[in-house]
């Protein structure tokens, strides 16, 4: 029964050899989402900022205009994601699993960075090949704490840091009006100009912006925080008359049914 | 058959039969379990000792028997649940939790070089079912209850709640009815340090306007509150 | 060529008003040579969520009969029918323990949940989710049913304009893809049940 109900834990490799095969074919294995991406993070008077844009890519395609690219690791921690979409997504997943269980268990809140050596331990594991590059910030016993973790597993502990393809952008906004000690409301402000850098100058980056705001016993996730990209209204419609489309009979209304589906009845 | 106890319900390592602690439980729009907090010396630090644990957001638990191997089955429901959400991006339905567990219990008594879990669980939960109040026990037999009590005092304590329990109680009453219950037959005086209560309630939620349930141990301070009115 | 072109495909899903919509196309192909023009993409998981699963048709097949089973099991275990939010997670958690060596497909999912709320959601060959609240597309016509949707789709759809809508996306799409066509698939999910048409389309 084990092998059936119960995933087991990690990866799987059995399709690695008939994808290389193909690959040697000559037929071009595709990629995965990436998120171009700007996300940054700021230590303010009394806590820390993140801040991300929302757009997918895939190619030269967007994929997603209002993804969310700020994770949730533990009340008191959240984490920004660039790189391979699903990696960042499912490496943040699993360490806040791990540090769900590891709170329980210690009954007290996770230190930050207990979750930056889980995170860069795991990512150093995979050599890079697991994607993701992260912006950690959260409020802990000790204080607030802002890290990157970039793919290979380094890491860096700033006062105030950028990443992905529109970090640059973002990072010339921090480097000209960043300074200790500033208010929430001066922060937000610095954090929504410096991701709206990314969105106009990158084009990895675009859509809207999120914010979140990590103060002592806080996180306040404000999910687009600014929409400098909203979409107008449509000056036509284009629906069509019913009946234009042409089928084929029988056009019948039916509940569908589930083919393969077991006899549970017995 | 008198001088060992081979009951699955109350088996100890040593052959004794094991004198269990009272826990038990009641269910309304949310659930109350409550236990007592029975140390073998007034030297205990009772303040360490932890009978009422959280598994996920949505599921707590207490035990009646073994304190070491109760240990061991939170650690292995806490994992469970996570395995769950690692899965389906959600808590598990409290059946389905009990249900795992359940297994890994029976697996304990036919399994060679171990020995079944010497605790009885009550877990409470929600879910999209609404309240659940389950009872597992080493056997690996599991049964849902409205309102019941595991422990040496159980079959007092389920002829007062056969006359105090109703399906429409609220959870305020639920707290209330549960404390009177572990009272009646309680050794020596009832304090904020002595029993451990755990409420299974619905906060309104502000992100997607859905029910969130919230697993709660309440703390001395809130004990007392209810013990006083009850006095 | 990419593999994701070998067999050729265009699926497409739509929110409307109470209901969602989810079409496909039926050829089967190996690269230019029509194989199949009666190629099922768009598979039933319960009563009312559907997923269209367009890439390599080898891993069409596979995943759908995976899906399958651990649905089934999931019923069996706890007596309940999936939620189409559920079941995204499971083939997203599914999609992404093949990280280093992926099936080729890019799952679309639509469905109506407990409370009739529609829902939809796309994602990449490995697992990540893009939850949309106006269409979603795949296929090697993805990049016109984009220009397609983009146009064409508009809030508050009835059953019947999600039908019109839906059906002209697709079908326009198709006829500008080499790779895809060859008649096509339409389920409209409502809270009632599914309407399922086949669409007359080029056969070239």
């Amino acid at each position: 029964m084990a092998p059936l109900t119960e995933p087991s834990a990690g990866f799987k490799f059995d399709n690695v050899k008939r994808n290389q095969l193909l690959g040697d074919k000559g037929y071009k294995l595709p990629t995965a989402t990436k998120t171009g991406t700007t996300i940054v993070g700021l230590i303010f008077k009394d806590g820390l900022i993140l801040g991300a844009d929302t757009r997918a890519t895939a190619g030269p395609i967007v994929a997603d205009k209002n993804c969310e690219k700020i994770h949730y690791l533990a009340p008191n921690m959240y984490c920004c994601g660039a790189g391979t979409a699903a990696d960042t997504e499912f490496t943040t997943n699993m360490i806040s699993s791990q540090l769900a269980l590891h709170s329980l268990n210690t009954g007290r809140e996770v230190r930050v960075v207990a979750a930056m050596t889980m995170l860069k331990q795991y990512l150093y594991k995979y050599h890079g090949h697991v994607g993701a590059a992260l912006v950690l910030g959260g409020y802990d016993v000790t204080g607030p704490h802002l890290f990157t973790i970039y793919p290979h597993g380094s890491t860096d502990k700033l006062p105030y840091v950028t990443m992905g393809s529109g970090s640059l952008a973002a990072m010339s906004v921090f480097e000209s009006r960043w300074r200790p000690g500033m208010s929430r409301e001066e922060g937000i402000e610095v954090v929504k100009d410096a991701i709206e850098a990314g969105i106009f100058n990158d084009l990895g980056s675009g859509s809207n912006v999120d914010v979140c705001v990590i103060t002592k016993g806080n996180a306040e996730y404000l999910r687009n925080y600014s929409t400098p990209n909203e979409r107008v209204q449509k000056e036509q419609s284009y629906r069509f008359t019913p009946g234009t489309t042409e089928f084929y009979a029988p056009r019948v209304a039916r509940q569908a049914q589930e083919p393969a589906e077991m006899d549970t009845s017995a | 058959m008198d001088r060992y106890s081979f009951s699955l319900t109350t088996f100890a390592p040593n052959g004794k039969l094991l004198q269990i602690e009272h826990a038990l439980a009641a269910a309304a729009n949310g659930v109350v379990i409550a236990t007592e907090k029975k140390t073998g010396s007034s030297l205990i630090e009772v303040s360490s000792l932890q009978h009422m644990v959280k598994v996920c957001d949505s599921i707590g638990m207490v035990y009646s028997g073994m304190g070491p191997d109760f240990r061991v089955l939170v650690n292995s429901a806490r994992k469970m649940a996570q395995k769950y959400r690692r899965i389906y991006m959600e808590d598990p339905p409290v059946r389905i939790l009990v249900k795992e567990l359940a297994s890994l219990m029976q697996e304990y008594t036919q399994s060679g070089g171990v020995r079944p879990f010497g605790v009885s669980l009550l877990l409470a939960g929600f879910d999209d079912r609404g309240a659940n109040l389950y009872q597992v026990d080493p056997s690996g037999s599991y049964f849902p209850w409205k309102a019941t009590s595991i422990g040496k005092n159980m079959v007092n304590a389920k002829t007062f709640l056969e006359k105090r329990f109703n399906g429409e109680m609220e959870l305020e009453d639920a707290v209330h009815t549960a404390i009177l219950t572990l009272k009646e037959g309680f050794e020596g005086q009832m304090t904020e340090q002595s029993i451990d209560v755990g409420i299974i309630g619905t906060l309104p939620n502000a992100q997607d306007g859905g029910p969130t349930p919230v697993f709660q141990c309440l703390s001395p301070a809130d004990i007392r509150d209810y013990l006083s009115n009850i006095a | 060529m990419s593999i994701m072109q070998y067999n050729g495909s265009a699926i497409v899903a739509m929110a409307g008003k109470g209901c969602v919509a989810i079409a496909a196309d039926k050829r089967l192909g190996q690269r230019a040579l029509t194989v199949d023009t009666e190629f099922q993409k768009v598979f039933p998981i319960t009563d009312r969520t559907y997923i269209g699963l367009p890439g390599l048709a080898t891993d069409v097949k596979t995943l759908y009969d995976r899906f399958r089973m651990r649905v089934n099991l999931y019923k069996h275990n706890e007596e309940r029918t999936i939620e189409p939010k559920t079941f995204s997670h499971l083939v997203s958690h599914m999609l992404y323990e093949r990280r280093f060596g992926p099936y080729f497909v890019e799952p679309v999912v639509a469905g109506l949940d407990k409370n009739d709320e529609p829902y939809i959601c796309g994602m990449d060959l490995i697992g990540c989710i893009n939850f949309a609240k106006d269409f979603i597309v795949g296929g090697t016509a993805s990049d016109n049913l984009y220009g397609m949707c983009e146009s064409l789709w508009e809030p508050e759809l009835g059953p019947e304009d999600l039908f019109e809508t839906i059906s002209q996306a697709l079908l326009n799409a198709v006829d500008r893809d080499a790779l895809s066509g060859w008649g096509a698939v339409v389920h409209i999910i409502t809270p009632e049940g599914v309407i399922t048409r086949d669409l007359k389309g080029r056969m070239d």
